[in-house]
């Protein structure tokens, strides 16, 4: 899942940040942005905090709510991009790093997502990714951990707001080789990522004005790094399932021009425990069925299988979106994408599609 | 009838209703170029503190804490708060600019016109949204390029507040509309590259949709510390309006003058119409028109006048507003808005209400005819069938003039209101109409020693006994030059006494041989003062810092100047008005704007929003003499300041040459001897060259006072001439039974001639009195009641003499213009024209 | 008050007189007519017959297509503009329906004002003037102004003007025209008694019979002259 999440951060950043900045390397002043590298145990809850010398990291938190007894899809997000600022800019305003955050909730009696979006400059606690453990701040905005492990979701404006509790029921989900996460043929082109399934929610809802409690479950995705895509990456596919056994399935793929797989990977976790992690080999995304968006004329394969490969056989996971128009267009700051509520048997999720709107330059 | 009327008398008509449309057009047109100005001015502030809701603005350009950022920010009812740093800065070719220091994130949420185009404003704008973070760009608003040459892509190097740093520009900002020269980079740059760590000019707030306003600006207010301050849209709006009130109300109230003096003329011309058509009053009378029906004809026939004029005169004003702001800009040469030519914005209920006005007075001059007409007694008038009333032979009173004349002085004793000297205005016109009613009786008092001159010729002996006779007849004519000379009289001594004093204040304010200057953001350390000092040209120095500090939110700025030399105090060579005492406290001169603007007098306390916690306690020790600053200027011991505020910098020199110093040399000398950073910024002047420039903006800002004068002048004199010709018509019977009785035709002209010499000469002498008298309330009341300063009286003798001679001149002419016809042979026969 | 010596020659001689209006019509034509001194002659005719234009032309006040006319012997065609004015102060008195008095000058200004002109000593002409205010009945008014006076006495004012300065000739504009017919024979009766005098002849354009029954000539205009009334 570098995916989506780095367009969108990239993106956040206006793509300068990461990319064009690449000559900023050498100039007096110039950040140096840290490796991710094979062989580093993540440790909690240090690990939940901020990871500021890496280029771009974010908490991705994607779920289902009931609400008066109709289901309801959300996510928060937020993100940390480290700038080339200039590091030697002494001004409690250089903007070495920058906090970017999104929501949006899909409520199939609307048919379309609902959404809102902050971006500031890190600075003076209106706008902060707290390192040591999970605090993210974003002037009204907040995704923090208690001292109790539940983590604290607030965001909205005036259309929406979420105001959440979500509550941890399993220990964190290392991806790849102990939370090392290939994303490319390199080794460098790669993250750090871990995942929280099987969140449980209680909380409340507020839409113009009227505030319903809501309860339902949720999943987060933390993860940084500091490399690019592959040079042939035109967008991903991304899917995190809660399982209704109590097991968890993530599944990625990076895909070229053609739509082929330029890396694919992800995780099976049983209701035991055990976890498969897949590779490049072992991921396939099989579309069943495209949906062209009115506005953008993008065109999304918004129903798919996706097969693994496990120890134990290939299994198919068929994936329904909850209602098929969960575009996300959060232009001007970030990218237009397809991030979406989807169920299949046996599970509940988020599937995330992007590069579909337009092929996206990296 | 009326019709009729105003065909058989057209050149009077046409005057009357071209005074009116003067009179309006001069008025709307001073009203428009001052509206459009200020909207100009209005939407170049709103440009650049973007359109936010509310503005937090440092009370010196030293800014204040950034501290404040986070805490305005989280204020219940703020939505975003986008922090600013405000500098003046200049490019390597020295063209002035704004520079604004922004976080283009929160910017763009406050105030969306200044992000660069495109950064976070749409799609596909990737080369504009390297602008944002980039701390080497820069974006410059039209004006700013324009005026630089420069071109997006082009490196640019900045200076202000001491530092430079090279931006690349990497666009433009479409949204700061106008000829505001602007440029925007990153906050952080802004700090870092020019001194500014830690410190913000602005806050710039959005407030939450639907919040109660008001309770936010508490809450924000109360959050301030002394060195920022609350502005709001309005406040601005009221601080850009006080900026150029008084000047805009008193070229409004000249425009005013006008107007009255075209309310004489249509007095004037209604008085003649109605004088000649007394025998066809009387008809209509004992054909059954009731005595309320002529006083309604002539008043309708006044409000057609009127409405003729004022329609003309919105049309006129149109015109020459358009005409003004290309010529003179938006501030008609007052000096108050800088650069630029702001299209006209035309507001349609000021125009109705200066039509309105138009034709009242219209209506308001025909009154006193009208009343006249009422009471013409239908037999008497029938049969005289004279065309020229019969006065009384009695002494005409003048009661109501003096009683007007002393509610005038009464008038003038009165209070600013709202900082407009109403009451001063009020006196000038209770002032003009008293004398005007005056007239006749002054006319026979100045008439009477004549009469009993030995046997003069049979011409002037008829003249002198026709006005002495006939003094209101003389009124009459009179009565609008009376009105223009008188104000133009007492503008004319208001300034040239104003222009004599400024004159004495430059000698009194200037007394060292060379003054330095440099750029803002320019500041010489103590390093450098010294080199300066060290320099064998100079016999001293004495070294400034000036800054503005905003002492009232809606008050514009006082100007702050730490000075003086340790051997000598800071009060040392000021022009004191009054008493000065030595305080306890620490010491500040503050100049009479202040005083009378800020309630202040010596030994009065005061806090001052510098040095530590922003609250320097200050005792006020005397009050000078300022014609430089209306609102206001302070001066306090420049190392009291330094100890105050740890600012050693100065960006100011006043230097006395050591004896035989030329001072072109002396100059040179200091420049080599100024860090080279800072030399090309530098600017030295001689005492005599400021006080050219400073008297020329003088004459300057005057020209179109004068221009307005010489207006009313003209259309008094248009009013002359009509009134003359149109008495003469109807003094044909009278000239032809003197030319049966044996007046040669040359005899008739030599009695006009003397007549009219004669009746200038009287209003000469009634303008030039009733000018001084106007004058001393311009220079005692509204003078110091709209701009806070004194000054003393001085008369412009050769401008008065100039001023007789061609009044006199002027109406002997038009009398004799008028008479040519007739005195012609086919007039004569009028002895026995019938009516 | 006694007769000065008759002049010698007539105070009005006119010969072969002819004069068209603007427009080309014809007046009159071979107008003549002699007048003796202290004669008192009344003209009637219609309306717009020529009778202002005819005392215009004697006055000098406008010249006529061809003819002659001598005041005292003067032939006037030979003086210019200045010097006809010079004898309209000198030698005519003027008297007009619209009495004319200048309204800013007292009573006795206004009769003294031919003296005044004349460039009379100011209390000699004062004098004179008082001393005809007298004779016309408003003795001790002099220093009154016209807007005190009844239309009546704005006429005697007049005569006394048109008699000040002793003229050889008077020329009286339907001098009654403006006053009710008590007032107006009163009038005529003043005037030719201050005429008879004085010993001027008078010309007198009137449409009254009453004042022309008062004239020791009269005569109608017609466009072939001036012919005896009546026939």
């Amino acid at each position: 899942m570098i995916h989506r999440r780095i367009f969108a951060g990239l993106l956040a950043a206006n793509l300068i940040l990461l990319a064009g900045r690449s000559q900023a390397q050498d100039r007096a002043g110039a950040p140096v942005f840290a490796p991710v590298r094979p062989g580093r145990p993540l440790s909690f809850p240090a690990n939940h905090g901020a990871h500021p010398d890496f280029r771009t990291e974010w908490w991705y938190v994607t779920g289902w709510l009931q609400a008066q007894g109709q289901p309801i899809g959300f996510q928060i997000t937020f993100f940390r991009i480290r700038t080339g600022a200039d590091t030697r800019n002494p001004s409690a305003f250089a903007p070495t790093q920058v906090i970017f955050a999104h929501a949006a909730i899909s409520d199939p009696a609307v048919g379309r997502l609902i959404h809102a979006q902050r971006i500031a400059r890190a600075g003076f606690g209106l706008a902060q990714a707290k390192v040591g453990d999970m605090d993210l701040v974003l002037d009204d905005w907040r995704l923090r951990r208690a001292p109790d492990g539940t983590l604290k979701a607030r965001a909205g404006d005036q259309a929406f707001a979420l105001d959440l509790s979500l509550a941890p029921t399993q220990p964190p989900l290392l991806q790849g080789q102990q939370g090392y996460s290939r994303k490319g043929p390199r080794p460098d082109q790669a993250s750090y990522y871990y995942s929280l399934p099987h969140l449980k929610v209680s909380g409340a809802l507020t839409r113009e004005g009227r505030r319903i409690a809501v309860t339902g479950e949720a999943w987060m995705d933390q993860e940084w790094s500091s490399t690019l895509l592959d040079a042939r990456a035109v967008g991903w596919d991304w899917a995190g399932i809660n399982l209704d056994d109590g097991g968890a399935l993530t599944a990625f793929q990076v895909r070229d021009e053609q739509g082929q797989a330029v890396w694919a990977g992800g995780s099976l976790r049983g209701a035991d425990g055990r976890t498969t992690i897949f590779g490049p080999g072992d991921v396939r995304f099989v579309t069943r069925r495209h949906w062209r968006s009115p506005r953008t004329g993008a065109r999304y394969p918004i129903a798919r299988d996706i097969q693994v490969r496990t120890p134990g056989g290939p299994r198919v996971w068929r994936l329904e979106p909850l209602f098929d128009d969960q575009e996300l267009d959060s232009r001007p700051v970030g990218p237009v994408y397809w991030e979406g509520a989807v169920r299949t048997d046996g599970g509940r999720g988020y599937l995330e599609l992007t590069g579909y709107d337009a092929p996206l330059a990296l | 009838m009326v019709l009729g009327e105003w065909r058989a008398q057209p050149g009077r008509t046409l005057a009357a209703i071209l005074a009116i449309a003067v009179g309006v057009g001069l008025g709307l047109a001073i009203h428009l170029v001052n509206r459009s100005a200020l909207d100009e001015f209005a939407g170049a502030i709103r440009s650049v503190s973007g359109a936010a809701d509310l503005q937090v603005q440092a009370a010196s350009p030293l800014g204040f804490d950034e501290g404040l950022y986070p805490v305005l920010a989280r204020l219940d009812g703020v939505a975003t708060a986008s922090p600013v740093v405000e500098l003046r800065a200049r490019t390597a070719s020295g063209e002035p600019l704004t520079l604004l220091g922004l976080a283009p994130l929160r910017a763009a949420a406050v105030t969306p016109n200044l992000v660069g185009g495109g950064a976070v404003s749409g799609d596909g704008g990737v080369t504009t949204a390297e602008a944002v973070f980039d701390l080497d760009a820069i974006t410059l608003s039209p004006a700013a390029l324009q005026q630089s040459g420069l071109r997006v892509g082009d490196q640019v190097r900045l200076s202000a507040a001491g530092q430079s740093a090279s931006f690349r520009i990497v666009g433009n900002l479409d949204g700061v509309s106008g000829d505001r020269a602007l440029g925007v980079i990153d906050i952080a740059a802004a700090q870092w590259r020019f001194d500014q760590l830690g410190r913000l000019q602005r806050l710039d707030l959005r407030l939450s949709p639907g919040v109660d306003r008001t309770a936010v600006e508490r809450a924000v207010q109360a959050a301030l510390p002394a060195e920022a301050a609350l502005v709001t849209p309005q406040s601005e709006m009221r601080r850009t309006e006080s900026l150029s009130r008084a000047y805009r109300v008193n070229l409004q109230m000249l425009a005013l003058v006008a107007l009255l003096t075209g309310g004489f003329l249509v007095y004037s011309a209604q008085s003649l119409s109605v004088t000649r058509r007394r025998p066809q009053f009387a008809l209509l009378r004992v054909l059954g028109l009731p005595a309320r029906g002529m006083l309604g004809q002539v008043l309708i026939e006044g409000v057609v006048l009127g409405l003729a004029g004022a329609a003309l005169g919105v049309a006129l004003g149109v015109a020459l507003a358009e005409l003004a702001l290309r010529l003179l800009g938006g501030d008609l040469g007052g000096g108050y808005f800088r650069g630029g030519r702001p299209p006209l914005v035309f507001t349609p209920v000021a125009a109705a209400i200066i039509f309105g006005l138009g034709v009242a007075i219209a209506v308001l001059g025909s009154l006193f005819p009208a009343l006249q007409a009422e009471r013409i007694p239908a037999a008497v008038a029938l049969k005289t069938g004279s065309g020229e009333s019969a006065e009384t032979a009695g002494q005409p009173l003048p009661w109501i003039s003096l009683g007007l004349l002393a509610a005038g002085g009464l008038a003038a004793l009165g209070p600013p209101v709202g900082g407009v000297p109403l009451f001063g205005y009020g006196a000038i016109a209770l002032i003009l109409a008293g004398g005007v009613g005056a007239m006749p009786w002054l006319a026979r008092g100045l008439l009477g020693p004549l009469r009993r001159l030995r046997a003069p010729a049979p011409p002037v002996a008829l003249a002198i006994a026709r006005l002495w006779g006939a003094p209101r007849q003389a009124a009459v004519a009179l009565c609008g030059i009376v009105a223009s000379t008188s104000l133009m009289v007492a503008m004319a001594v208001m300034v040239t006494s104003f222009r004599g004093s400024v004159e004495d204040w430059l000698i009194q304010i200037l007394p060292a041989d060379i003054y330095m200057r440099l750029d803002p953001g320019l500041t010489l350390d103590s390093e450098a003062q010294a080199r300066l000092a060290a320099a064998p040209e100079a016999a001293a120095i004495e070294f400034r810092q000036s800054f503005n500090l905003r002492l009232r939110p809606d008050r514009p700025p006082v100007q702050v100047s730490a000075r003086g030399q340790a051997s000598t105090g800071a009060g040392e060579g000021l022009p004191l008005v009054g008493r000065q005492i030595r305080p306890e406290g620490l010491p500040v001169w503050i100049s009479e704007p202040m005083a009378r603007l800020y309630d202040l007098s010596p030994g009065d306390p005061l806090a001052l929003p510098i040095g530590p916690g922003a609250q320097a306690q200050v005792t006020v020790a005397g009050v000078w003499r300022d014609y430089s600053n209306q609102f206001g200027a302070l001066i306090l011991d420049q190392a009291a300041y330094t100890a105050l505020t740890d600012d050693a910098g100065r960006a100011e020199a006043a230097i006395t040459l050591a004896p035989g110093v030329e001072p072109e040399e002396a100059i040179e000398a200091f420049r080599v001897r100024l860090p080279p950073s800072i030399a090309p910024g530098a600017d030295f002047a001689e005492p005599r060259e400021i006080r050219a420039v400073a008297l020329r903006i003088f004459d300057r800002s005057f020209a179109v006072t004068y221009a307005l004068e010489a207006i009313s002048i003209l259309v008094g004199l248009a009013g002359v001439a009509t009134t003359f010709s149109a008495q003469t018509l109807a003094r044909r019977k009278e000239f032809g039974m003197l030319r049966h009785v044996g007046v040669r035709r040359g005899q008739i002209m030599q009695m006009l001639a003397t007549e009219g010499a004669l009746l200038g000469a009287v209003g000469a002498l009634a303008g030039l009195t009733l000018g001084v008298i106007m004058s001393q309330v311009l220079i005692h009341v509204v003078n110091p009641q709209s701009f806070n300063w004194t000054m003393e009286t001085r008369l412009p003798w050769p401008l008065l003499a100039t001023l007789a001679v061609v009044l006199v001149a002027t109406s002997a002419g038009a009398a004799v213009l008028a008479g040519r016809g007739a005195v012609a042979d086919s007039a004569v026969c009028a002895v026995r024209e019938d009516w | 008050m006694p007769a000065g010596p008759p002049p010698l020659a007539p105070p009005l001689k006119i010969v072969d007189l002819a004069k068209s209006v603007p427009g080309g019509r014809l007046l009159f034509s071979n107008l003549a007519l002699d007048m003796a001194p202290g004669e008192i002659v009344a003209i009637m005719g219609e309306s717009g017959v020529g009778k202002s234009t005819l005392l215009n032309l004697v006055a000098g006040l406008d010249r006529a297509d061809a003819g002659r006319i001598e005041i005292d012997g003067v032939d006037l065609s030979s003086l210019d503009d200045d010097a006809r004015t010079g004898l309209r102060r000198d030698r005519i008195g003027f008297v007009f329906q619209a009495f004319h008095i200048l309204p800013h000058l007292t009573l006795a200004q206004n009769v003294a004002l031919p003296l005044i002109l004349a460039r009379r000593p100011e209390a000699e002409a004062l004098k004179a003037a008082a001393t005809m205010l007298d004779q016309v009945g408003l003795g001790g008014r002099g220093q009154d102004f016209p807007a005190q006076v009844s239309g009546g006495e704005m006429q005697r004012i007049a005569l006394a003007r048109a008699l000040v300065h002793r003229p050889a000739l008077v020329l009286a504009d339907e001098p009654t025209g403006n006053l009710d017919p008590q007032t107006a024979d009163v009038i005529l009766a003043l005037l030719c008694d201050q005429l008879r005098g004085s010993g001027a002849a008078a010309v007198i354009v009137t449409h009254s019979e009453r004042a022309a029954a008062a004239a020791d000539r009269v005569l109608t205009l017609t466009a072939h002259g001036l012919v005896a009334h009546g026939r």
